[in-house]
């Protein structure tokens, strides 16, 4: 773990450190505007910025122009949700990691 | 810090035009881009002038009309990306979304747009840049994530709270802070606002231990008894 890191909040580490782990697999971006983009995850920062490549708007009623975008640049501030693909999803990491959470780091 | 896109009609501050830069605050240039279209919402692209990308925002400054400029911090730009499909726009572009103050406008501000030559700018969710040479695509994405990166949520003192609670709904409910009095062990292990309370839990837990040390003498001395008694 960077000391760089170790300035952030913990919660940002722990979803900096998951969402490192899966860098290269498709997820969907809901943001706080509503809108919903799916893609291929290219990168992560500590500031859960994210990076999507091949994207595609789920709503593409509302955003049809947002159709075919090649990649993408994502503020982490206006992330609501992020849909995890479900072979995405490590059950025992996720589990670790908010047990040692909950003790307080 | 004012969220949206604004009106930029700074001096000009260099002798080649550029614009006024709060150096005080160490903002720096870090790329200029000549014959760059602008179009705001769904509005046809502005006449061509030069984009100059900040180390904290991104202005734009109309090469014909002098008066004529916006800008926009980083910290309002959700998001950006490279459009080349014609289907998803007509020229090769730089397409950000921006967030607002009122939140949800864009029904009104495709309206506004229709109606009025001059649009309400602080409603303006959409903009898009478009280079002359769209070579320049890729450059321009980059510099645009780096200087994303430079400015992080400026979130960790003043809105601590509206954080760990997780949505602006309830950081805007004014009982909150009452909420927080009363039932303050509901929050997060770890994530009290201070080390008073993590002491707190900590303490607690001390508790917890020996309260389980005197069960199990309660259970021995009774499972005596069971031998007594057998």
């Amino acid at each position: 773990m960077s000391t760089h890191l170790d300035l952030l909040s913990p919660l940002l580490q722990l979803f900096f450190s998951y969402f490192k782990e899966l860098v290269g697999k498709e997820v969907t971006v809901e943001l706080k505007n509503d809108l919903a983009i799916r893609g291929t995850l290219h990168s992560v920062d500590q500031y859960l910025n994210i990076k999507l490549e091949n994207i595609r708007v789920v709503d593409q009623d509302k955003y049809p122009h947002m159709l075919s975008v090649r990649n993408c640049f994502i503020r982490g501030s206006v992330v609501r949700y992020v849909q995890l693909p479900p072979d995405g999803v490590d059950i025992d990491i996720l589990h670790d990691a908010t047990r040692r959470e909950a003790r307080g780091g | 810090m004012v969220l949206g896109l604004q009106h930029f009609d700074d001096p000009v501050g260099d002798e080649n035009g550029g614009p006024r830069l709060d150096s005080d605050a160490g903002e720096e240039l870090m790329l200029v881009e000549r014959g760059v279209a602008i179009a705001l919402g769904s509005r046809p692209p502005d006449s061509p002038g030069t984009l100059y990308i900040t180390t904290r925002r991104v202005i734009w400054l109309s090469d014909t009309d002098k008066g004529n400029g916006y800008a926009v911090d980083f910290l309002s730009v959700c998001l950006h990306a490279v459009s080349r499909d014609p289907e998803a726009y007509s020229l090769p572009c730089i397409y950000t979304q921006i967030e607002t103050e009122g939140g949800d406008n864009e029904e009104s501000e495709s309206s506004d747009s229709e109606s009025h030559g001059d649009l309400e700018l602080s409603n303006v969710t959409e903009m898009r840049l478009i280079p002359s040479d769209p070579g320049q695509l890729d450059t321009l994405f980059g510099i645009f994530c780096q200087c994303a990166e430079l400015n992080p949520e400026p979130q960790e003192e003043e809105e601590e709270n509206s954080w760990f609670f997780g949505n602006e709904e309830m950081a805007d409910d004014g009982s909150d802070s009452e909420w927080q009095l009363s039932e303050h062990h509901a929050n997060p292990i770890g994530y009290a606002n201070g080390d008073h309370d993590l002491a707190c839990t900590v303490h607690e837990l001390r508790i917890n231990d020996q309260r389980f040390e005197d069960a199990e003498e309660v259970e021995s001395a009774s499972r005596n008894g069971h031998q007594f008694s057998g």
